[in-house]
């Protein structure tokens, strides 16, 4: 947006939270200061220490986390006041612990160094801070103006479960004006209007374990569609019981990550998915044929004709619908009309234990509607809190133009988003870890939200916001609870009720049930089919960034999309058939047009898209919202035009063709991935159902020659540096060296391992998210951090197409297919894998001799330790580990007074105190999360006694949502890992390089389909 | 070689002895020498320009130096894994170059080939400065070079050592003993020749000073009866080194796993390199130096000629390694060694394995022609694309491997930028700012062993009087 966003902070300063970051930071600064002398920070002890607070102790919040819809419970790590880790709550029952990349990233939210300081007013075309008191008597003079002017005024509120969105209706009420319209941009809700239809509940829950086949209809339930954290949990726990793991099957266009983990593709063109489910239908129930249905999607009869058979012999099943089409009710509910054939509901679909995230959302309809009537004029009063149409609704609707003619805007937003821009007033909100609330994820539970720590700056939660407004101006104020901490009290039965269910995060009860929202009629298109261009434009939100409001969180844009890898950038997404016939290459530009408008952006090369399909991910090309958002990448939304599903109302995002040519220029991608094809290096492993029956788990083909040994065991136990070759590395040898745990010298009890369940592994990343945070690790992909200093490399991610991220994790994305992708003709069936990659903590580390210095060597519980204090840069380390896991500060990325700096006031109050902020010109690498088994052992040393199996884990760990990784102490026969540790599919990677592993990958398992099966 | 002379047995041993080819016929006696070598020290318009340049070329070094230790690493072209770089190169090349110098003046002086008495003292010089540069370069190389110490073992009060199996420790030691003898054996050299710069030096202040350097030299039987042996032994104690050195460096290589340095022919391939570099610079150095300096009767064609067959000699083993090298990816059989090889040659990588190849194995293959070998411009050509061939060869060493190793997830490439640039134009600089210093300090061509191998002057047949 042009006007210029002032975010300057009022007088009042922050001198409390100044005063504890010094206590925070001083423990990082310490460390800085012992190798650089830089200046010194004073350590300032409290006079009088606030209860239970003992500093450098960790206290843990439950909370709810309200970065999507779906109310994961949390367990928020705070530290001398501040909050510093998002984990997920183990005894909710949504994520039963684990975290997605966005949820963990709240925190980043929280402190992101462009939210607004304090209140902020239009004075001059500009928005300048102000105080709440002149913010809100301006506020209330509209809403006395408004008052009983119900058509006049629109509340846009972004859709939350739980009791607000009722509670924010009867304020509404209050004061004469219509319901709110819950907007959420990523809702799926079509599939939602479906369930209602076909389940009555507006969300089943899926039972992924029970079933035999999933058939996804573009149904991305690894991708943040739906209850993202839930059905990985169950749908890795199916995968992970081998033998009687469901096949997956994925219906679309573009393999997405869901996709990507199916066993087989049936690449359906757009707008065709209903014609299959109904053929699908018909077929299972005897009649009719499938060609049709085969013509429309483009796809193969036979592989129709083996899904239906298919259907029929696995029973029960689990055909999940999803997409957004032009139809997608239409699908849903032909899908559904499969699952009764079928018998599937109440097997694998249990509408009685479904979830309640979007009961209260409104249609997209409706902000279209209300864009309608705010551009013909008739809106004066505009009040928006949370959601961001000007960036998510589709660019026909013109949502920015229409807000803009509304005689008076408020925002309650935190951060300086599109939307917000335009407004006439700012109220900031509380960030949801500020703040109270509730959700209820399961029928009859009262998830609960409080504040994990006083707000970071001058903001107040728009509920008190709200109550406070109600009682000054209207009869209504006496209605109100005192506070919205009493509100909830009341939800959760009383105060003494709340303070007791607090520490849990759930209690029982119910939130206050939000009205019916207003139907609106949906503007429908003349069909996909009918519209101008060569290639159907596939817009999919991404799986990251969401509908966009991931966008100024650091973590998330350097975090690289599952599929395409790519990150801090907006690709096109082009089958390489394509590309070769437009005689574009990866990284050339080119131009995608329809009726709406063009965008011109870099092709990513993609086998796993429809030649005849260009796919572009949502979230990016923001022209506000912060330094991290501004100005990176494209947004698609605004080549769509305005078509709504029929039924539900809801946006549709493969709606129109589109044309396609090739634009000038060619731009390095900003990518993660060196080769996505594993060359036969045999680094992610897999093997079918049928060779895992029969026991024929580790081909001998993927080790190099003369290397035989898959005995992995020894390896783990027999890792001395200069006996590799010797009696040590023999796995009949009685000597284990002073690994064994029995070994005469006592030496080391305990030998730190992992193990890596490649069948359960889907690639979602959380893992790496995890990291940064717990690691203090810095991203580097901000223009400021590298285009300034590299010339021939500007603007987002110039560092990263130097390959410099620092992920001391990664997700390698391997598709099992020879060739490069420029010469790949479009081929539905490929196999893809994924192997998150980290220190393997060598026994036998190829890094630790060629140190010049010691800054690496072995501990005797066996982890590989970095010394930052100690290291030089000589980088000889990384250069010698065959894994590729060690991360260079090529820059002072944790220094603050450099341009580079990542972590720029206040993200810095993220920061990890247990881990040191590395500065320019050392190397650093994954620790195994020393700091988390210091200080289980340091607890455990304290309460005189041994550390439990499975006490701690290690932060990538403990957020996977597919529970694959799993960490802990080999040598002991009770943690789990020492288990996992005999599962016949375990291996090593590059084992015949004798380095002698901690980490341990489990072989992924594919299910091919019976038919290919009886082929081979 | 047909060169090398046979040794006296008569009388004491003689450093040199003269054989047919290598005399100076051109020569006529010691005051010709004394004249001739040092009109050379005298400051001329050129030399003041050239010494400007090689200025301007260290500054800007030193600049885009300061500028990555202030900005980090960062600022130079690297891209993880390839994490060594134009840096590493650089070092590579310079301690190359530094063999020619110990080879001639001790190898060769050992082998008594007399075709190295005119060219030693500058190929001598020429070490210690290239020394001198390598030497630079892993302290910029590292992520802390002000932390450069912790690598030279020292007693401290943290009873922290160096890690005596890293090879980059190997390299402390090997560069400065590398360092400490050559600058001995180059000094032990020139004091006879300084004594004669004491005697003809009329300002005061510079007499004393050369005095002191030439401890005294009064050119008496014992003198000569030492500075024999000292320099005897100076040559047998650096002739091992002259080994060493070069193997130390490809340990950094050949010791760790990385498909493309894990090989056991990097030390005697390296040294081979070394000295084929070293011959390179000299023929880059001398060439212009007899030119200008009108001393084409000291360096005859004759003395090119065999340091021609020396080059070719060496650069054929060189090829060798190179063939060797895929003969043995291809024969050992591990994939990621073959596939590493492939994408050096035909790959991602194959103009800079081609630039090698062509430069260091194809076109010396033109000095079997006699008439190349007496033609000092094409001399001069090839030692250019020599230099040039040598500096790429360590490329595709470091940077190909780095970039293709065993994870395809992580391969890469790699471009230098003009921090990486702006610093090896300021290594050169820094090379030839201290040897333009010394060719105006002291004679470029050793004037006494020179006048060894000239007839000396009999009573009565000159002109003037015997010296």
């Amino acid at each position: 947006m042009s006007q210029d966003v002032n975010t300057t902070s009022p007088t009042d300063g922050v001198k409390r939270r100044e005063f504890l970051k010094v206590i925070g930071a001083s423990g990082a600064a310490a460390t800085l200061v012992g190798c650089a002398s830089d200046k010194v920070e004073k350590l300032i002890p409290y006079v009088s220490s606030p209860d239970n607070t003992v500093p450098g102790v960790s206290s843990y919040y439950a909370t709810t986390c309200r970065e999507c819809a779906a109310g994961c419970g949390l367990i928020i790590e705070t530290r001398d006041g501040r909050a510093i880790k998002a984990e997920g709550n183990p005894e909710h029952p949504v994520n039963q612990g684990a975290l997605c990349a966005r949820g963990q990233s709240a925190l980043q939210g929280l402190y992101n160094p462009d939210r607004f300081r304090g209140p902020m007013i239009r004075e001059g075309g500009k928005l300048v801070a102000t105080t709440w008191d002149k913010a809100l008597d301006a506020v209330k003079a509209k809403l006395v103006e408004h008052k009983g002017k119900a058509a006049s005024a629109v509340f846009i509120n972004q859709h939350e479960q739980g009791s607000f969105p009722a509670f924010l209706d009867q304020w509404l009420a209050g004061f004469g004006l219509a319901p709110h319209i819950g907007y959420d941009a990523e809702a799926p809700l079509a599939a939602v209007a479906a369930n209602r239809a076909a389940y009555g509940v507006s969300w089943p829950k899926l039972d992924f374990s029970a079933a035999k086949l999933i058939v996804s209809f573009g149904a991305d339930y690894l991708d943040g569609w739906g209850l993202s954290v839930q059905q990985q949990l169950a749908f890795s726990e199916a995968r992970a019981n081998i033998n009687e793991a469901p096949r997956v099957v994925y219906i679309g266009a573009r393999r997405s990550l869901t996709g990507l983990n199916a066993d087989s593709w049936i690449p359906a063109r757009p707008g065709s998915e209903k014609a299959v489910a109904e053929a699908l239908l018909a077929a299972v129930k005897g009649s009719g044929s499938l060609k049709s249905a085969a013509d429309a999607a483009g796809v193969s009869v036979a592989s129709l004709e083996s899904l239906a058979k298919e259907l029929l012999a696995a029973k029960p099943s689990l055909l999940i619908a999803g997409g957004n089409g032009e139809d997608a009710t239409g699908t849903a509910l032909a899908v559904a009309e499969l699952n009764k054939a079928l018998g599937n509901v109440g097997v694998t679909i249990k509408p009685a234990e479904g979830s309640l995230a979007y009961e209260g959302a409104s249609s997209h309809a409706a902000v279209r509607e209300a864009a309608e009537r705010m551009a013909a004029g008739s809106v004066s009063l505009a009040i928006i809190r949370g959601a961001n149409p000007a960036h998510t609704m589709p660019g026909a609707v013109k949502f920015a133009d229409a807000f803009a003619k509304v005689g008076f805007k408020v925002s309650f937003s935190s951060y300086p988003d599109e939307t917000t821009g335009l407004c006439d007033v700012v109220l900031p909100d509380h960030h949801s870890l500020e703040s109270w609330g509730d959700a209820e994820p399961v029928k009859g539970t009262l998830a609960l939200q409080q504040p994990v720590m006083d707000p970071v700056f001058n903001t107040r939660a728009t509920a008190d916001v709200l109550i406070a407004l109600a009682k000054a101006e209207s009869a209504l104020g006496a209605k109100m609870p005192v506070d919205y901490r009493a509100f909830i009290a009341g939800r959760a039965g009383g105060a003494a009720n709340l303070t007791a269910a607090l520490p849990k995060g759930f209690t029982n009860g119910s939130v206050l049930a939000v009205g019916a929202a207003k139907a609106v009629t949906p503007k429908s298109g003349a069909g996909i089919s009918q519209s101008q261009g060569a290639y159907f434009l596939h817009v999919y939100p991404s799986p990251i960034l969401g509908d966009g409001r991931g966008a100024n969180k650091p973590w998330l844009q350097e975090l690289p999309d599952p599929v395409t890898k790519t990150l801090w950038q907006t690709v096109i997404e082009l089958h390489p058939e394509t590309a070769l016939k437009l005689s574009i290459e990866q990284g050339d530009h080119a131009t995608v047009e329809t009726a709406q408008g063009s965008l011109t952006a870099p092709v990513y090369l993609y086998i796993g898209i429809r030649p005849d399909t260009i796919g572009i991910a949502t979230g990016r090309g923001h022209t506000a919202y912060g330094r991290y958002a501004k100005d990176c990448g494209f947004n698609p939304m605004l080549l769509l035009p305005t078509v709504e599903d029929a039924r539900s109302g809801a946006v549709t995002l493969v709606s129109t063709k589109a044309g396609l040519k090739k634009a000038t220029g060619n731009s390095r991608l900003v990518t993660t991935e060196g080769s996505g094809r594993q060359h036969g290096r045999g680094i992610a492993r897999a093997v079918s159902v049928d060779q895992y029956r029969k026991g024929e788990l580790h081909e001998e083909k993927e080790a190099f020659v003369g290397q035989a040994s898959t005995a992995f065991l020894p390896g783990l136990r027999s890792p001395v540096a200069n006996d590799a070759q010797g009696e040590l590395g023999d796995p009949n040898s009685k000597n284990k060296g002073q690994y064994d745990p029995n070994h005469w010298s006592g030496a080391a009890k305990r030998r730190w391992a992992m193990t890596i369940d490649l069948a359960k592994c889907t690639g979602c990343s959380a893992c790496v998210t995890a990291c940064y945070a717990e690691n203090n690790i810095p991203t580097v992909g901000a223009p400021w951090q590298g285009g300034q200093v590299m010339p021939d490399r500007t603007g987002f991610g110039a560092n990263i197409t130097r390959s410099r991220e620092m992920a001391w994790i990664r997700l390698e994305r391997y598709f099992e297919i020879d060739r490069e992708p420029k010469d790949v003709e479009f081929n539905p069936d490929f196999e893809t894998r994924v192997i998150p990659m980290m220190c393997q903590h060598c026994g036998n580390a190829p890094c630790e001799p060629v140190c010049p210095v010691y800054a690496t060597y072995h501990s005797p519980d066996g982890l590989n330790v970095q010394v930052y204090n100690r290291c030089v840069g000589t980088r000889y380390c990384s250069n010698n580990c065959p894994y590729k896991v060690r991360y260079y500060n090529w820059f002072g990325y944790g220094e603050p007074d450099r341009t580079q700096y990542a972590f720029p006031e206040p993200l810095h109050w993220q920061l990890n105190p247990d881990v040191t902020v590395r500065g320019k010109g050392i190397m650093e690498k994954c620790s195994f999360c020393v700091q988390r088994i210091k200080e289980a052992e340091n607890r455990a040393k304290l309460e005189q006694r041994e550390l439990k199996p499975d006490e701690f884990t290690s932060a990538c760990a403990q957020a996977c949502p597919s529970r694959a990784i799993i960490f802990g102490d080999a040598a002991d026969e009770q943690w789990s890992v020492a288990k996992m540790l005999k599962d016949e599919r375990g291996y090593h990677v590059f084992e015949d390089l004798n380095t002698y592993t901690a980490v341990v990958y489990l072989l992924k398992v594919n299910h091919p389909s019976p038919a290919a099966a009886t082929k081979a | 070689m047909a060169t090398i002379a046979q040794p006296s047995h008569d009388g004491p041993r003689r450093p040199n002895i003269a054989s047919a080819n290598v005399q100076l016929p051109a020569v006529k006696d010691y005051e010709q020498v004394d004249d001739e070598i040092l009109a050379t020290l005298v400051p001329t318009k050129k030399w003041f320009a050239l010494l400007a340049l090689a200025v301007c070329f260290l500054m800007v070094g030193i600049a885009s130096w300061m500028y990555q230790i202030h900005e980090g690493l960062g600022v130079a072209g690297y891209n993880p894994p390839v994490m060594w770089g134009v840096y590493i190169i650089t070092f590579v090349f310079w301690v190359g170059i530094g063999h020619a110098g110990t080879l001639i003046s001790a190898i060769l002086y050992l082998f008594r080939a007399g075709f190295r008495t005119t060219i030693y003292r500058c190929a001598e010089a020429m070490t210690v400065f290239a020394v001198m540069t390598a030497g630079l370069f892993p302290i910029i190389h590292i992520g802390r070079p002000w932390k450069f110490f912790w690598l030279i073992p020292y007693p401290n009060w943290r009873l922290l050592w160096p890690n005596f199996k890293s090879p980059l420790v190997w390299d402390v030691f090997a560069i400065s003993t590398y360092l400490t003898i050559s600058t001995t054996f180059l000094f032990i050299g020139l004091i006879p020749d300084i004594a004669t710069l004491r005697d003809r030096c009329v300002n005061p202040v510079r007499k004393q000073i050369l005095a002191m350097l030439s401890f005294g030299w009064r050119n008496s039987e014992a003198e000569w009866r030492h500075f024999v042996r000292a320099y005897l032994f100076l040559a047998a104690f650096s002739t091992p080194l002259v080994l060493s050195v070069h193997s130390v460096v490809s340990f950094d290589f050949a010791m760790a796993l990385t498909p493309g340095w894990h090989t056991t022919i990097f030390p005697p391939y390296f040294v081979a390199g070394a000295i084929f570099s070293g011959i390179g610079m000299v023929f880059t150095i001398i060439i212009p130096i007899r030119k200008y300096f009108k001393l084409q009767h000291y360096v005859t064609l004759n003395h090119l000629d065999a340091a021609a067959k020396l080059a070719l000699f060496t650069s054929m083993v060189v090829g060798c390694a190179y063939i060797v090298e895929f003969f043995i990816a291809w024969y050992g059989g591990v994939q990621a060694e073959q596939d590493y090889f492939w994408n050096r040659v035909f790959g991602q990588w194959w103009w800079a394995a081609w630039i090698m190849l062509t430069c260091n194995m194809i076109l010396p293959l033109s000095l079997f022609s006699q008439k190349l070998r007496r033609n000092p411009s094409w001399l001069w050509i090839l030692s250019i694309f020599i230099n040039i061939g040598m500096w790429f060869e360590r490329f595709v060493i470091v940077v190909p491997s780095l970039s293709h190793e065993f994870e395809p997830w992580q391969w890469t490439t790699y471009s230098p930028t003009w921090v990486d640039y702006g610093i090896l134009l300021g290594s050169f600089g820094w090379f030839f700012m201290w040897f333009l210093l010394f060719i105006k300090q002291f004679p470029v061509l050793a004037i006494s062993e020179i006048k060894e191998i000239i007839p000396p002057k009999m009573k009565g047949k000159g002109p003037r009087g015997g010296h």
